[in-house]
């Protein structure tokens, strides 16, 4: 039988402490190339924590992170971006103020070289650039709001910014948290059907308190609690585990 | 047009404007010596309002720059017998690595910290400048700077008006440079710095490289506007790398208004004609200067040039539907 | 430098240093309470200042001086506060930056109107002119006055922190506004309290001033100065950090103003941007 391929990103013993405090203790996880990956558990169990520390926006206070290989744990978020990570955010933390169009610009220009410090000409208006946003409007199912204020969304409309925005760098591997927070049932279905497509092109790692979707298109399930990993393995066996269905306390199971 | 909260054109109307302002200031004003005095603190405000309107960083250290820009001119013209043109460029690199070196350390801080860091910063200066004063004239300043011609042996600056051609080319050039940057790709980072750095930072800008790099430029304009101000007077007067320097930028930018470049140019105008024409009628002017900062600070926070422009686009409006 | 006269000026500096705690004490509480920056502390140093040279003009008296003084300077802060700063609480920090400078300013400004621009001497009260002999040196009295009298005040404002039921929240808010608001009380009006008596210290300290360096409208901006440097360095929102940072950047100071001003202004400022730049706690702040 031939050997598995090795993981795209892995954690292994991640701790992270906040005074006494011990967010995250031991925490150890791969996601292999093309998987769908979700983390659950419990409020307070450390999801977001964990994301921070793997996509660099926090260093871990032991435990390393490796991307393809390659160790990664105190690299700051923004290099960890041009090895090809994105994420978007539980809260959604889109820049209001500006044009629709002009969010996805601004995720599609950081990773374009060296535009970013070009100040002796206007913004780039070769039409390749403006292909790739109005693609990614068409993705989101915003082309006709793309001139519209980002904060005059509608909450699921700022949700598939979100996305968009950390898809728009092309990532190989993208981190999802709760993307499907307080969105309606048709906005459910869709954002679902888009995460589901993504893999196996790209790799997903997702947060999401919702069990349904989760166990549909979850390739493999980590679950949490109290910073610590309880249990791992595909949607069937982790519905089966007695000790994920007391973490939970049968919510949403 | 709110170039710095939107972007916008380049060129476009307002530059236009300020263009056609500038050519017609010395006819409009009473003295060209006021037009040259506004036209240097237009630039000096200008190092305030970008980094304000486009960064969203309050810096209380850009008289810190002024000064060296001031100082570094005066001491290359008195010293070392540079032409103009070399003496100022050199005075506004100097300012340029300076506000480089420095923005090094205090973009590691945010918020209230980031702006007492700059006091210090601009507190030191002053005392640094104190201490050296064999090289800097302390108390008395640096007097006795000539003006040779711009180059060696080319464009003397004789008499008033040549003196303020050159500014104002310089004020202009530096006004082109600041729009520019607004509706660039490198203006549209700071944007988003400036909304989200948090954000900005998740999509992978380096955003302490982005700040130093406008703290850097930044500098570079207040210095420019010294080293402007000592061709000007002729000599460096101690305040220009006092506090009430950097006090005063701020005074201007917000006045002004911090959204567009053209603010910086208001409001240098605003208060140089009203310390003109106030000063001699009340010498206590800057008590309405402080009312009208707290006014627009609660009420019109775009300042003059933001307000007329909003004016203007409701104006249109209006027109529109009518 | 002789050993007499390193002493007196350790003795200065300690006189001067916790001049510099009692301005900086509101400043640090009310930042640390209410995250609010407010940059017209100065100006309630230079009007209580200028309010004990007008009582000295008028009736001789010191005391009077003391009660006055931070009297209107506690009033002035009220009229601020209820006027014009709590509008801007829910505004960015650079907003209350502009605001409370431009209130700096009107005051420098009124009071130059008022008086003139030039330094006034404010004389030591009769009782204090002479001289006090420490064993082998000797010392002015009014110094040894200022030390005393500000001690004092120290330990009585140290006591309501400790013991009042008006410290123990204050203490608290300095740590966690939110979670004195969700015990119900009412952080507005103990802010109000505070920049009261964060506004009558300031006071205090520019009327024992006042004497030893004379008063002029600047007096006001290098007092905020100060009273930053004194801050940061102390740590925000802590009274014993104050106390340390007045207490060291005031002997620093003095000690550095005999053979080389101009350095111990610089060393004060870079000690400011090195404590901002290390360790923005301080020496006594929460991290």
């Amino acid at each position: 039988m031939a050997e598995a391929p090795p993981p795209l990103l892995a954690a292994r013993g991640l701790g992270v402490r906040f005074g006494d405090f011990r967010a995250l203790s031991e925490v150890t996880l791969e996601v292999a190339a093309g998987a769908l990956h979700a983390i659950i558990g419990p409020n307070g169990a450390g999801k977001t924590t964990l994301f921070n520390v793997l996509t660099g926006r926090l260093r871990p206070s032991e435990g390393i992170v490796t991307l393809a290989g390659r160790d990664v744990t105190r690299l700051p978020a923004h290099r960890r971006v041009h090895l090809g990570m994105a994420r978007s955010f539980q809260v959604t933390n889109i820049f209001a103020d500006l044009t629709v169009a002009e969010n996805l610009r601004l995720a599609i220009q950081a990773v374009d070289g060296w535009e970013p410090w070009v100040f002796w000409r206007g913004r780039s208006a070769l039409p390749a650039a403006a292909g790739r946003v109005e693609a990614l409007l068409e993705e989101a199912g915003l082309a006709s709001r793309a001139a519209w204020r980002a904060g005059d969304l509608s909450h699921g409309g700022q949700r598939a910014l979100e996305i968009g925005m950390a898809l728009a760098a092309d990532p190989r591997i993208v981190f999802l948290d709760e993307p499907l927070a307080g969105m309606g049932i048709d906005d459910v279905h869709r954002t679902k059907e888009l995460i589901h497509n993504l893999v196996p092109a790209r790799t997903v790692v997702l947060i999401e308190h919702n069990m349904r979707v989760v166990l549909d298109i979850a390739d493999r399930i980590t679950v949490l609690a109290q910073g610590r990993p309880i249990a791992e393995g595909p949607p069937a066996a982790i519905r089966a585990n007695a000790a994920v269905r007391d973490a939970y306390l049968g919510s949403g199971m | 047009m709110s170039a710095f909260r939107e972007g916008g054109h380049f060129p476009d109307g307002t530059t236009l404007g300020v263009g056609a302002a500038l050519v017609a200031l010395p006819f409009l004003l009473p003295s060209v010596t006021l037009a040259s005095e506004l036209v240097v603190f237009a630039v000096a405000t200008l190092s305030c309002t970008f980094l304000l309107g486009l960064v969203g960083l309050l810096s209380f250290g850009q008289g810190l720059f002024f000064g060296l820009g001031a100082y570094v001119s005066g001491v290359l013209l008195r010293e070392h017998g540079l032409g103009t043109l070399p003496a100022v460029a050199a005075a506004a690199g100097f300012s340029f690595l300076a506000a480089g070196l420095l923005a090094f350390l205090a973009v590691r801080r945010q918020g209230v910290y980031f702006v007492m860091l700059t006091l210090a910063f601009a507190q030191m200066g002053y005392f640094a400048m104190l201490a050296l004063k064999d090289v800097t004239g302390g108390e008395n300043g640096l007097t006795g700077v000539p003006r040779p011609p711009l180059l060696a042996g080319a464009g003397t600056l004789s008499g008033p008006e040549a003196v303020y051609a050159f500014l104002a080319g310089l004020a202009f050039a530096a006004y082109l440079l600041v729009q520019r940057i607004g509706c660039s790709p490198f203006g549209s980072v700071l944007r988003a710095i400036r909304q989200n750095e948090a954000r900005a930072e998740a999509l992978g800008y380096d955003t302490r490289r982005f700040k130093i790099a406008a703290f850097a430029l930044a500098g570079l304009l207040a210095g420019l506007a010294g080293a402007m101000h000592t061709v000007f007077l002729g000599f460096v007067p101690p305040n220009a790398i006092e506090l009430e320097m950097s006090e005063r930028l701020i005074i201007m930018a917000i006045i002004g208004g911090a959204g567009a470049p053209a603010g910086a140019f208001v409001g240098a105008g605003f208060y140089v004609l009203m310390a003109d024409w106030l000063s001699t009628l009340w010498p206590r002017w800057l008590m309405l200067i402080g009312v009208l900062l707290i006014a627009i600070v609660l009420f019109l926070r775009e300042g003059v040039w933001g307000g007329a422009m909003l004016l203007l686009a409701r104006l249109r409006r209006a027109r529109r539907r009518g | 430098m002789s050993g007499q006269v390193l002493v007196f000026q350790v003795l200065n500096g300690l006189g001067i240093g916790m001049i510099y705690f009692l301005l900086s004490v509101g400043l640090t509480m009310i930042f640390g309470l209410m995250r609010f920056v407010n940059f017209a502390h100065g100006a309630l140093y230079l009007v209580a200042a200028y309010v004990a040279y007008v009582v000295s003009l008028l009736t001789g008296s010191m005391l009077w001086a003391l009660l006055v003084g931070p009297l209107a300077s506690a009033l002035l802060a009220v009229a601020a506060e209820r006027l014009l700063l709590r509008r801007t609480y829910s505004m960015p920090h650079e907003a209350q930056i502009l605001v409370t400078f431009a209130v700096a300013l009107i005051v420098q400004e009124v009071v130059i109107l008022l008086f003139d621009p030039l330094a006034k001497n404010v004389p030591v009260p009769d009782f204090l002119s002479g001289i006090v002999f420490l064993g082998p040196f000797v010392y002015p009295a009014y110094r040894l006055a200022v030390v005393a009298v500000s001690a004092a005040v120290a330990l009585l404002l140290w006591l309501a922190l400790e013991r009042t039921r008006f410290g123990a929240i204050l203490r608290a808010g300095s740590e966690s506004t939110e979670m004195v608001s969700l015990l119900g009380i009412n952080v507005h009006r103990v802010f109000l309290g505070a920049f009261a008596l964060g506004g009558a210290l300031a006071g205090l300290a520019g009327a024992l001033a006042a004497p030893l360096r004379g008063v002029e409208p600047f007096m006001g901006l290098e007092a905020l100065g100060i009273a930053f440097v004194v801050v940061v360095v102390g740590g925000i929102g802590s009274f014993t950090g104050a106390l340390l940072g007045g207490l060291l950047i005031g002997v620093v100071q003095s000690v550095m103003s005999s053979f080389w001003p101009e350095g111990a202004r610089l060393m004060i400022y870079g000690a400011m941007a090195l404590v901002l730049l290390a360790r923005p706690a301080g020496l006594m702040g929460r991290a």
